[in-house]
């Protein structure tokens, strides 16, 4: 009680000083006129009475800066007359301010904003009751060391069975075809999904009802819920929505409610159905393939429910070895559960790149510090009279320290700001490229952000403020009080700050010309050719839905999905080509301008030396026989496909331009042969084609077309392999044309986007389940490539453009400070008569030779980093990046230059009083 | 830090700061009171030999106060006329008792010193 008081009063004797004094005012005046009543009391006339009494007052001021000095709470006043100071500095330096607050904001910006990515990916949060709660269980197969995900026999006895978990549920993710009478019909990606998960997520439906039990049974009428998005763009957010019929591939489903916009659980989706796994039998390794989530039970910890799992699944493997005596369930964080992510490695990327982002955050706040330091180093006499005047060397750090925080606090509100605004974008560009995103990553910042941001500023007052100010007052201090007051002072701008400033400058020497680089190969992309009129194409991937039967979750054989396939496109070139807007019809196991990966080959005969590995690495894909008819790229030697090349031993392919110049160093391929040592890559086989060790024989030649657009792969050595689609009758093609998607590119004439909507509706009624995805142009296949690209240019843009102003400042930074040393000595040089074109070489002489130092260093930094000078390109990059330096040094010359010739042989007198 | 003020009419009878302290407190202990009251108790104590300047008293009421050791709070005097009444805590009873047998200790160490030599 009493300390509550005692704090509560100390508090306001800090934040209501004036009402304090006041009461203190009246407690003096009281004592007066009780002294002055006495002195009447004991004789004296009223005047000498009170003359008396403030007589034995003494200094009315100076007791109640006595009674200030008592309260322990002083230095607090002291901290808030040196905030004051800072913004008062702030406002009296605009320029440093401006550019040592952009700079720190920048960095800052960065770094939470990577903070906030790592935190999101590595200790993810998920936005739901209890999140932290929220579990996912995985089936470790120990034989096969990897993931069993087909685990609905083990999903189905669990949920009788376990006690630490509630809410258990499951969910698998599938694309459809979201059929919407009167409007498009479009994939859309549908989790089916057990009514416990809404449960769990606890977020009341926007509009009708969420998923529940009963809808899960047999028989039920087939019920969707939509996603916020999926409303808004599929059904215009159409009010009247819960109700409407829509096709979901093969099956009519009632729309029974709309979710809010926040709302994405389990990962993220544009719909949901009930997850229907009926009375049927499970064993391990069949039905569909699941994710199982839960929530722990009140009072039940994760360790809890590993020891539940783990009792069942020993239960379940002394029952039945055969089948489960491998199986290890996990018991998981939500996200990391869910997620087919390589945690090991992300974790650490994640952390290195924080890291590197911290130490770019260090060497800008030491910039922002060799800045500081030169202004402090002009403050130096007041500096050394404060001291000369009792101020501690503590105080006076602390107060430099102040007025760095009162900078990193505006940029750290400024950085957080653009942190949020930059993940936004960042964000956006990466859905764009990736698809959603899951719904427990977003831009908005967390309160751990925020704590880490101030953290941030912290750190940055602590490098741009304590340092220079340790520095200056360092050893030394009296020594100079003797000679402070002169115009000089002597603080010298170190070796450290001219290292620092000098190291800037050389990374910047490097850095600009390496951000023009990948600038230029932005435009580059933008205008690669294509080598064919790719403008004219529109190309889409087609899948079919997997199931046999409609609504239930059970895969077709492969063979039979290859063959509904092969109907559903031999259906569709067959309308295509009765279309009067449409050119031809061919497929292609990738698009041209696409990613295509590259595989070795090995080439049977003589061949040009590869550049630095053992083996060629070439691009090789599958397409139609008609693909070159199609494309309009003429075979040029030999002959093109004809179908009976698809049959089976038929080891056919042919071979671009390129391939004859880069591989086979020229001369007549046809006839040649070449074979793949090594099979496909796992990432690869949805791509790429042919077969290890296995020959294949060159029949013809085709016309260049760029494969893949990427300045940075630029060999375009291709092999085209004739395929059937879906695969099938060649056993061979078969075998490899599984799971290839299928690309059709439809020739038209006119404009390729206005007939999308038109190859949808033909899609849909070829075959509902028939889904067109990644549907654009031809031409559209560069804008991945060239997202990525941007994202990364503009960020190194930015970082470049601190950078290079942090060089300018740094180099005007130790002009200025120059200027100010010898002002003496310049107004001197003038008063004897110097010209001062000499006298602005001669000050600025030894600057000029550091920072062409710095520009020379960096100039050789970037042609070892980049391995010699190859091209004209390089050469002029350089020029360039020297020039910009010498700009630059030029601008920061602008305002020292300007003072050496403004002063006056009376202000070097007056310098030197 | 405040030694009496040197305008105060009794420089003579300077008194150690823990000294005042240790005064105020003993003041204090028979009955709240305010500022002026606490010189007047004292010069009285003290048999008018003592008097305390009003520099160095209200400083260590606003120590004493710090430390918890005394209290304050505004009420009427017996004249109507609000003034700011200085009490006791508890934690001051406790400090005073423990004051006052150092002093005593002190005074008979200082004592047996001067008698000795």
């Amino acid at each position: 009680m009493r300390m509550a008081k005692r704090w509560r009063k100390r508090l306001r004797a800090l934040v209501r000083r004036d009402a304090v004094d006041r009461e203190m005012d009246e407690e003096l005046a009281f004592h007066m006129e009780m002294e002055t009543q006495q002195n009447l009391r004991a004789g004296m006339s009223p005047e000498e009475a009170r003359r008396r009494a403030a007589l034995a007052f003494g200094g009315v001021e100076r007791f109640k800066e006595e009674v200030r000095d008592a309260r322990s709470l002083g230095w607090v006043s002291g901290a808030s007359l040196d905030l004051k100071l800072g913004l008062r500095m702030l406002a009296k330096y605009p320029g440093l301010t401006l550019v040592g607050g952009i700079a720190m904001a920048f960095a800052i910006a960065v770094g939470a904003a990577t903070f906030e990515l790592v935190a999101e990916v590595v200790h993810p949060r998920l936005p739901l009751p209890d999140g932290d709660r929220v579990v996912g269980i995985r089936i470790l197969d120990a034989e096969a060391g990897r993931p069993e995900e087909r685990v609905a026999g083990e999903f189905l006895a669990w949920r009788g069975e376990l006690r630490t978990l509630d809410e258990l549920g499951a969910f698998r993710g599938a694309s459809r075809n979201l059929i919407v009478p009167g409007g498009s019909a479009e994939p859309v990606a549908v989790a089916e999904m057990t009514a416990s998960g809404f449960r769990l997520a606890g977020s009341p439906p926007l509009l009708g009802r969420y998923l529940v039990d009963a809808d899960e049974r047999e028989g039920a009428p087939p019920v969707a819920v939509l996603d916020h998005r999926t409303w808004r763009t599929r059904f215009a957010g159409d009010p009247g929505v819960v109700g409407r019929e829509v096709r979901l591939g093969g099956t009519v489903h009632t729309v029974v409610g709309v979710m809010p916009e926040d709302f994405g659980f389990p990962v993220s989706q544009g719909m949901w159905t009930p997850l229907r796994l009926g009375a049927r039998e499970y064993p391990p390794g069949e039905g569909p393939r699941l994710r199982v989530f839960g929530r722990l039970a009140p009072g039940a910890t994760l360790d809890a429910a590993r020891a539940e799992l783990s009792t069942l699944a020993r239960r379940r493997a002394a029952d039945s070895p055969e089948t489960h005596r491998h199986l290890r369930p996990q018991v998981q964080p939500y996200a990391r559960a869910v997620l087919d992510i390589h945690w090991r490695i992300v974790t650490g990327a994640a952390y290195s790149t924080n890291l590197g982002v911290l130490m770019f955050l260090v060497l800008v706040c030491a910039n922002v510090a060799a800045l500081v330091f030169a202004r402090t180093a002009a403050r130096e006499s007041e500096l050394v009279v404060r001291t000369a005047l009792g101020a501690s060397r503590r105080r006076i750090v602390l107060q430099l320290f102040l007025e760095a925080l009162v900078l990193g606090s505006v940029a750290a509100v400024v950085g957080l700001a653009a942190a949020g605004f930059g993940l936004r974008w960042g964000l956006g560009a990466f859905e764009t490229v990736q698809g959603e995103i899951p719904f427990w990553i977003d831009a908005d910042l967390e309160p751990r952000t925020v704590l880490y941001t101030a953290v941030l500023a912290l750190l940055a007052a602590g490098v741009a403020g304590v340092l220079p100010a340790l520095k200056i007052t360092g050893r030394g201090t009296e020594a100079r009080l003797r000679q402070a007051g002169g115009g000089g002072g002597s603080a010298r701008f170190g070796r450290l700050w001219t290292g620092i400033i000098m190291t800037q400058v050389a990374l910047t020497a490097a850095f600009v010309p390496i951000v023009a680089d990948v600038g230029m190969d932005t435009e580059d992309i933008r205008t690669a050719d294509a080598g064919f009129r790719a403008e004219e194409y529109l190309s889409a991937r087609l899948e079919v839905d997997r199931e046999t039967v409609p609504g239930v979750p059970v895969e077709a054989p492969p063979e039979e999905l290859d063959a509904r396939l092969r109907a559903a496109y031999a259906e569709m070139e067959r309308r295509l080509e009765a279309e009067p807007g449409v050119a031809g019809v061919t497929y292609a196991g990738q698009m041209p301008g696409a990613y295509h990966p590259r595989r070795p080959v090995e080439v049977d005969g003589p061949a040009a030396p590869p550049e630095s590995e053992a083996l060629h690495r070439v691009q090789a894909v599958s397409v139609a026989p008609d693909f070159f008819d199609v494309l309009g790229t003429p075979v040029l030697a030999g002959r093109g496909f004809v179908p009976g090349d698809l049959a089976a031993g038929q080891d056919v392919v042919v071979v671009n331009e390129s391939f004859v110049r880069e591989i086979l160093g020229g001369g007549n391929p046809v006839g040649r042969r070449f074979r793949y040592p090594d099979p496909v890559k796992g990432d690869e086989p949805r791509v790429t084609a042919g077969e290890p060790d296995r020959w294949y024989e060159i029949v013809g030649v085709a016309r260049d077309v760029t494969l893949t657009v990427d300045p940075d792969l630029p060999h375009n050595a291709g092999i085209y392999h004739p395929a059937a689609p879906g695969g099938g009758v060649p056993l061979r093609m078969a075998v490899h044309l599984r799971g290839v998607p299928l690309r059709m590119a439809v020739h038209l004439r006119g404009d390729p986007e206005a007939f999308a909507p038109r190859l949808r509706a033909l899609a849909a009624a070829v075959d509902p389940t028939l889904r067109l995805h990644e549907l654009r142009p031809v031409a559209d296949a560069r804008e991945a490539a060239l997202v990525t690209y941007e994202f990364w240019v503009r960020v190194a843009g930015m970082a470049c453009a601190v950078v290079l102003l942090l060089s300018v400042l740094g180099i005007h930074s130790i002009m200025a400070f120059t200027v100010s040393r010898r002002t003496r000595e310049i107004g001197i040089r003038v008063a004897l008569g110097a010209d001062r074109r000499r006298i602005v070489a001669a000050v600025f002489s030894r600057s000029f030779r550091q920072v062409a130092l710095g520009v020379g260093v960096g100039v050789l930094l970037l042609v070892v980093l980049t391995g010699g000078i190859h091209s004209m390109k390089m050469v002029g990059l350089l020029a360039a990046s020297v020039a910009v330096m010498l700009g630059a040094t030029a601008v920061a010359c602008i305002v020292p230059t300007r003072r050496v010739l403004g002063i006056q042989p009376t202000e070097a007198m007056r310098a030197d009083a | 830090m405040s030694p009496p003020a040197p305008n105060s009419p009794s420089a003579s009878s300077d008194v150690l700061r823990g000294t005042l302290d240790l005064l105020i407190l003993k003041a204090l202990s028979l009955a709240p009171m305010h500022g002026w009251a606490i010189g007047q108790r004292l010069e009285q104590l003290s048999r008018e030999s003592l008097r305390v300047g009003q520099g160095s008293l209200y400083p260590a009421l606003q120590r004493l106060e710090e430390r918890g050791w005394v209290d304050s709070e505004w009420k009427a005097t017996d004249q109507g006329r609000r003034a700011k009444y200085y009490e006791l805590t508890p934690a001051g009873r406790r400090a005073l008792g423990e004051e006052a047998e150092s002093w005593r200790r002190y005074v008979e160490m200082v004592d047996l010193i001067l008698r000795t030599t």
